[in-house]
């Protein structure tokens, strides 16, 4: 309602109350807070949308779920199985850093002394990361992404210039904070991944974490997950992760879902194991299934044959595969001198 | 008694002075521990009903919280800024602050446990409560910094205007009861609501004829109450360390140990007026069961009759917190309009009631030949229908007051409303330029 008077006018909210007079609302005032009062020793606020109840979460105790885009610090990504990198030293990440904290050194063949699409060493300092998330978002081979981890606080100041070695991590323990991420960019990422370790030769390209123990990547990342498995005070405030630590029981249940989704999409592939890991899922054994999910990876990854095998082209060793490429590398070049006549 | 304790400490100076040592000590330990309770309490509370948990964090579901808050006002910088009046600047928590323990000296803690039993408790009360205003000024003008004067003139302003109501709204019930005692307030307060003591050959002392069951109670209970609010700076009447305006009004310059104390005296002065409240208008220590009790085993009695007394005053502290959590701070004209054209004419009114009642139930009855209270009209006796009986007297006296002063209330909101002409337009320049009026 507009009101005019000699002054200007104004506008009027109807809130559609009766009048109140005498103080009557100040009584309504005190009945809401005294509402709220009650209300907070016997309920506890569930959603956000919830206007009464306790919303405080004790935080070391309780913990809110994090939100899959959630993003702390940038870590890198090798692949659990082969143990490879998917960093193929592009330096996008490097170039678009807004505190310039990333630097890194492409690897180069040593028998051919030709740079080689892998990374030597990476290095970002992590006290001056502005948690921007650029680099993860201009990464043309997921390589790098964002870490949920925010409990770094220490007082050794060198020590947050963080090297590969300790930013490396799993795919699989990517999976469990951001699977519906992952899922959306795995395919594409591991098709490059695969062209690109083709052009790897011996350790190069291989995760320093993967190289001193291959086999436990995906248990590591399990094990943790089994500290879930205890009882969860809160439903959605629940203790979350350390890196690769683990992962909601909620989490969880959509990854797999999401899994059995890329299985019958694959026609099929192999339906028992796909069967086996949801019904290790069933099983409610939190802490087991990564490790299934993990296992299942071949089968479940969208029908993309992903195996060290197969990656190398049946190759049974590196060495082998890098005298090829010198037999390669000198037919194309006795070529080319033979088409420059 | 005083005898024997003669022959085993001496001459009589003596025990009286270590009685008074001992219960000095009492006080200057049970306010403290009573102030760090209350600030966890609010805290806790005031949390509770924004949805929070409050502090629970140190010790015990955060009871230790006070504990950690001294330590960390113990190693606080004490700073005095330089242009300060040092002296006054040091001297104006004291001032403030030992006032408020004086008046725990005469407020009796339960049965038979008041430290000194002064028949003009009451006037010890009101005169001393209000030299805490001459520390509030002190500080704000020893600090020489303008929100602290700014602060300290409206604190003085704010204590003044308000002693006022509150002075008269205690003096209707000292018309009304005839003491200034408080220690006799309570036996006053027993039997039945309303009826009072008045039917306790037939029905056993309930303890429940607490003044605020009378009209002249319950209104000067709820003048007295909001006076507490304001001369202890409480929400709606924290004017004077408005934090949004003025930093912390008299308090600005302070810190450590120095703010502690102002903050204690805060505190201790709406406990003590809390106290205060509860024994002139809540009954004291009354409730059913106590007297009995007193009665059978006095050491038990007296012990129960100060955890009554302790929850009645810990409730109104509980009422101050609740209004702290709903009510936002007032303005400076509201607050001297509220205290002038509404309480203060209400605890006129009070005091008229008062006598009324009085007067009903003193009138003599037939022909009034002894009695003072002679009034004829053609020489008949108006009130000589009231007979002897105490229980007509008080329920027509009840009837008379009620009238009166529910009358009184609705006539003084009604007077002190918005002028006539209250159109649309009139609201909505109101809202405009915020010259909205109470009530």
């Amino acid at each position: 309602m507009t009101v005019e008077f000699d002054r200007g006018k104004a506008y009027v909210v109807d809130r559609g109350q009766p009048k109140l007079r005498a103080g009557q609302g100040m009584i309504a005032g005190l009945d809401v807070v005294i509402r709220h009062f009650f209300s907070a020793f016997t309920k506890k606020l569930e959603t956000p949308d919830e206007t009464s109840g306790v919303f405080t979460v004790q935080y070391p105790e309780e913990r809110l779920a994090m939100p899959e885009a959630f993003r702390n610090f940038p870590i890198l990504l090798f692949d659990d199985t082969t143990g490879q990198e998917l960093c193929t030293s592009c330096f996008q990440c490097e170039r678009i850093c807004p505190p310039q904290v990333i630097h890194m050194t492409q690897a180069v063949d040593p028998t051919t002394g030709k740079p080689v699409p892998a990374v030597a060493e990476f290095m970002i300092e992590y006290d001056a990361c502005m948690s921007c998330g650029l680099c993860a978002e201009v990464c043309p081979f997921d390589a790098i992404k964002m870490d949920h981890d925010f409990e770094l606080a220490t007082d050794d100041r060198a020590g947050m210039t963080v090297r590969k070695a300790d930013l490396d991590r799993p795919v699989s323990y990517y999976e469990t904070i951001a699977p519906t991420r992952w899922a959306e960019v795995k395919d594409g990422a591991y098709k490059k991944l695969q062209g690109n370790i083709k052009r790897r030769s011996g350790s190069i390209g291989l995760s320093p974490r993967a190289a001193t123990a291959p086999k436990k990547a995906a248990p590591a990342a399990a094990k943790p997950a089994a500290g879930v498995a205890k009882p969860v005070a809160v439903k959605t405030a629940m203790p979350m992760a350390a890196p690769g630590k683990n992962m909601s029981e909620e989490k969880l249940a959509r990854l797999l879902s999401i899994r059995a989704a890329n299985v019958a999409k694959a026609g099929g592939a192999a339906p028992a194991e796909a069967e086996e890991v949801l019904a290790t899922a069933d099983t409610d054994d939190v802490a087991e299934a990564p490790a299934a999910v993990a296992a299942a990876r071949p089968v479940s990854s969208g029908g993309i044959p992903f195996s060290a095998d197969n990656l190398l082209g049946g190759v049974p060793a590196n060495t082998t595969m890098a005298e090829d490429k010198v037999e390669r590398l000198k037919s194309i070049r006795s070529g080319n001198l033979a088409r420059r006549g | 008694m005083l005898q024997f304790l003669e022959n085993i400490f001496g001459p009589s100076w003596i025990v009286s002075l270590i009685a008074f040592l001992i219960s000095t000590t009492v006080i200057l330990i049970v306010t403290p521990v009573t102030f760090m309770m209350m600030t966890w309490f609010e805290r806790r509370i005031v949390a509770r009903m924004q949805d929070r948990l409050g502090p629970n964090r140190v010790g015990p579901a955060g009871l230790l919280q006070a504990v950690a808050d001294g330590v960390k006002m113990f190693t606080k910088e004490n700073i005095t800024p330089r242009a300060a009046d040092k002296w006054v600047h040091l001297i104006a928590p004291l001032v403030a602050t030992g006032p408020v323990i004086f008046l725990f000296a005469v407020i009796p803690w339960g049965y038979g446990l008041s430290p000194v039993d002064i028949n003009v408790s009451v006037l010890f009360v009101i005169a001393v409560s209000s030299i805490s205003a001459v520390g509030l000024m002190m500080g704000g003008w020893g600090s020489n910094n303008k929100f602290a004067l700014l602060g300290a003139m409206r604190a003085v302003a704010q204590m003044v205007s308000y002693e006022i109501p509150a002075v008269i709204a205690l003096l209707s019930m000292v018309l009304f009861t005839g003491t200034m005692n408080l220690n006799k307030y309570t036996e006053l307060q027993g039997g039945l609501p309303i009826l009072g003591n008045t039917l306790k050959d037939v029905i056993p002392d309930l303890g429940l004829g607490w003044f605020v069951f009378t009209p002249i109670g319950l209104v000067g209970f709820m003048i007295f109450f909001i006076c507490i609010l304001s001369e202890g700076e409480r929400t709606p009447f924290d004017i004077p360390e408005a934090d949004s305006e003025i930093v912390a009004g008299y308090m600005t310059e302070y810190s450590g140990m120095k703010f502690a104390v102002f903050y204690m005296g805060q505190f201790l002065f709406n406990y003590a007026l809390s106290m205060v409240a509860s024994i002139i208008f809540l009954g004291g220590w009354n409730f059913p069961g106590i007297p009995q009790l007193i009665s059978i085993a006095p050491p038990i009695g007296a012990l129960a009759s100060a955890v009554v007394l302790g929850a009645k005053a810990w409730f109104l502290f509980f009422v101050m917190i609740w209004l702290r959590g709903a009510f936002p701070r007032l303005r400076m004209d509201q607050l001297m309009a509220f205290a002038w054209k509404f309480l203060l004419p209400l605890a006129l009114i009070n005091i008229l009631s008062a006598a009324l009642w009085l007067t009903i139930m003193l009138w003599c009855t037939g022909d009034c030949t002894q009695n003072p209270w002679v009034f004829t009209v053609g020489g008949i006796n108006p009130l000589g229908w009231l007979g002897n009986s105490p229980v007509l007297r008080q329920l027509v006296g009840f009837v008379l007051t009620a009238i009166i002063n529910a009358g009184a209330f609705f006539w003084l909101l009604n007077v002190n409303r918005r002028p006539a002409g209250e159109t649309p337009a009139d609201l909505a320049r109101d809202q405009a330029f915020g010259t909205a009026s109470l009530p």
